[in-house]
């Protein structure tokens, strides 16, 4: 079976040829499947969010190739990314990377406004997925006004409101407790048995070791274990 | 179309959302577009109001020059105009300047029956008598008076004479009566003591206008020493004046171009951190460089279009209600060859679309333009930067 995404001999540099130079992936490979659920670890500065920033189609590596369904992304041009990153991905951002002005339904709603999808469509997935990650009575509020744990659901909330392929998370249970961490996992179990291919960042033991996971991947000052 | 729709709500959501910037924005452009636009309104009136009061005058005016100055022309050059072939007739006409120098204007005096056309415009007496004058909504407005009321003029002894207003020119907005006083005929001459086989040119009018121009050559051939002057000339020279004085209007327009083009280079310097921010999340979830182009130009057509429009009603009150007040300073010639009247608004509707064009577009290329690159810019460079 062909992998979903395939990396190949990935390096990352920041700031190349200053002062401030930093390495954060060294020749990196790794095959994910379709359906495959897999999590990242290892410590803070290791590149795990620069990883996935690379499977995401956030970023472009400095050297080294990405495969997504055996197309190289790594050299398309910023307009066909865009669309790659449209159809294929839902992203869960470390720091949440929500619009603090904007309300919780318009957060949620961003991945559908430049779609043709109308706008009663929109508001019934916006209910249903604020139902979900029981927000619904913070609908109307700005972003800014929520706690650490609620913007974290609205953060999962935008990321699954397009039906990714893929689902990316990075950190996702950091701001939540130990109860919403139990929901989380459950919501991703379902996600996976859709058929969702799961690709996380954790250090968190309890996304580590939980059954859910297929596949675990320690990285260590930007290579694999 | 429904994406469209959306991408516009969300602009227009988001200008609210940055309101403090974007309405000071709106006001400096709203004032720019007011300022451009009162010019327009004020050289377009005047423009009009010229060609109003030519058209309504004689085919050809024939004055007479000695040692290049115009002089009193005598009665009896009249004759030889009225026998060329095409002329219908030839009215000899008395008129002059006054200066009032306590109120300082410019009057326009002149005698009956020199414009029968313009009669037509009088509302009461027409002065028949001696003392007696008909004068212009300008300079009753000027004076303060109305029909019955007396007005005190120097004459050209230097004697204070005293005229009854018999009449009055009630349209308020023409240029032709509203400086204007009338006399009778004979009265004028003795006021500005002019000899009675004298006038101060003549109107000629004639059957056919495009033989106007030929008719003032045979003139100039009879009489060496007059100066014909065609109606298409007069509005070639009322035009330069105009022209001249949308030189000076031109400055202010300047000024205001100025202040606008500050505006777009603090636009175009760079967007802030936080729209930079915004642009990099979008493209993170899904929005192409399209999309996000797409969204700032509508917020750049929003803001410039209410500019736009609000600037132009403003210009609208400003100089048709207002008498263009604010461009006073820089209109006063108009004032001294005009007392104060009302203008007649008038709009080209081309020219306020070119103004529309120059206004609307810079701003949306300045507002899309610097978005640009951070369009174009990998999601996560962007968000981080
Ligand atoms: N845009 C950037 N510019 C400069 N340096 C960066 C940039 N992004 C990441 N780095 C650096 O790359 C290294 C890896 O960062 P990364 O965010 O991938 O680590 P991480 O494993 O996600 O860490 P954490 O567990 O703390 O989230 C770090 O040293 C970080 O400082
Ligand atoms: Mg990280």
């Amino acid at each position: 079976m062909t992998p979903l995404i395939q990396i190949d001999q990935v390096s990352q540099t920041f700031n190349r040829h200053q002062p401030d130079e930093v390495q954060a992936l060294r020749d990196v490979s790794l095959d994910l499947q379709t359906g495959e659920t897999t999590v990242l670890t290892g410590p803070s500065g290791s590149g795990k969010t620069s990883l996935l920033s690379l499977i995401g189609c956030m970023a472009r590596p400095t050297s080294g190739r990405v495969h997504l369904e055996q197309r190289e992304v790594t050299r398309l041009p910023e307009r066909f990314l865009a669309e790659v990153r449209r159809e294929n991905f839902g992203f869960v951002f470390q720091q949440f990377n929500l619009l603090r002005d904007l309300t919780v339904t318009d957060n949620i709603l961003l991945p559908l406004t430049p779609t043709s999808l109308p706008a009663r469509e929109m508001r019934n997935r916006a209910e249903e997925v604020l139902e979900r990650f029981d927000l619904t009575r913070r609908a109307t509020l700005k972003v800014r006004q929520l706690s650490g744990g609620e913007q974290q659901r609205v953060a999962i909330a935008r990321a699954l409101i397009n039906r990714p392929r893929v689902l990316i998370a990075d950190e996702p249970t950091a701001h939540l407790d130990h109860a919403l961490a139990e929901g989380l996992m459950e919501l991703l179990s379902s996600l996976k048995t859709d058929g969702t291919t799961l690709i996380l960042a954790s250090h968190d033991p309890f996304v580590i070791d939980h059954p859910l996971i297929d596949r675990r991947v320690q990285l260590h000052d930007g290579a694999l274990a | 179309m429904t994406r469209q729709w959306k991408l516009l709500d969300y602009a227009l959501a988001s200008l609210l959302r940055r309101k403090g910037k974007n309405l000071s924005i709106l006001v400096i452009y709203t004032l720019t577009v007011a300022t451009l636009a009162s010019v327009l309104f004020l050289t377009q009136s005047l423009r009009q109001e010229a060609t109003k009061v030519l058209s309504g005058g004689p085919d050809l005016v024939v004055q007479r020059l000695m040692a290049g100055r115009h002089e009193l022309v005598p009665l009896n050059y009249a004759d030889p105009i009225r026998k060329l072939p095409g002329v219908k007739s030839v009215q000899p006409r008395v008129w002059g300047y006054y200066y009032d120098s306590l109120k300082k204007v410019n009057l326009t005096l002149m005698g009956l029956p020199a414009e029968p056309e313009i009669l037509v415009l009088l509302e009461g007496e027409r002065p028949s008598k001696g003392q007696e004058i008909a004068v212009g909504r300008g300079i009753a407005d000027t004076y303060g008076f109305g029909v019955g009321d007396s007005l005190l003029l120097i004459d050209a002894a230097g004697e204070k004479q005293l005229y009854r207003i018999t009449g009055l020119f009630e349209t308020g907005s023409d240029l032709l009566t509203n400086d204007l006083i009338l006399f009778p005929e004979a009265e004028l001459r003795r006021f500005f003591a002019m000899p009675t086989n004298r006038a101060t040119d003549l109107a000629v009018s004639v059957y056919n206008p495009r033989e106007v121009a030929t008719l003032a050559q045979k003139v100039r051939y009879h009489l060496p020493d007059s100066r014909p002057i065609g109606k298409t000339e007069i509005l070639h020279t009322y035009d330069t004046v105009f022209h001249w004085r949308s030189g000076m209007l031109l400055t202010v327009s300047l000024a205001a171009l100025i202040a606008f083009c500050i505006l777009a280079w603090d636009k175009a310097t760079g967007i802030s951190a936080d729209e930079r921010r915004e642009i990099g999340i979008l493209k993170a979830v899904g929005w192409d460089t399209t999309d996000v182009l797409a969204l700032k130009f509508w917020e750049g057509l929003a803001v410039s279009l209410v500019a736009f429009l609000l600037g132009t009603i403003l210009a609208w009150t400003h100089t048709y209600v207002f008498g263009a007040g604010l461009l006073a300073p820089v209109i006063q010639g108009w004032s001294v060859l005009f007392p104060d009247f009302d203008l007649t608004p008038s709009v080209d509707l081309y020219q306020l679309f070119i103004l529309g064009m120059l206004t609307v577009t810079p701003y949306i290329a300045c507002t899309v333009i610097p978005s640009w690159k951070a369009a174009i810019t990998d999601p996560d460079s962007v968000m981080r930067s």
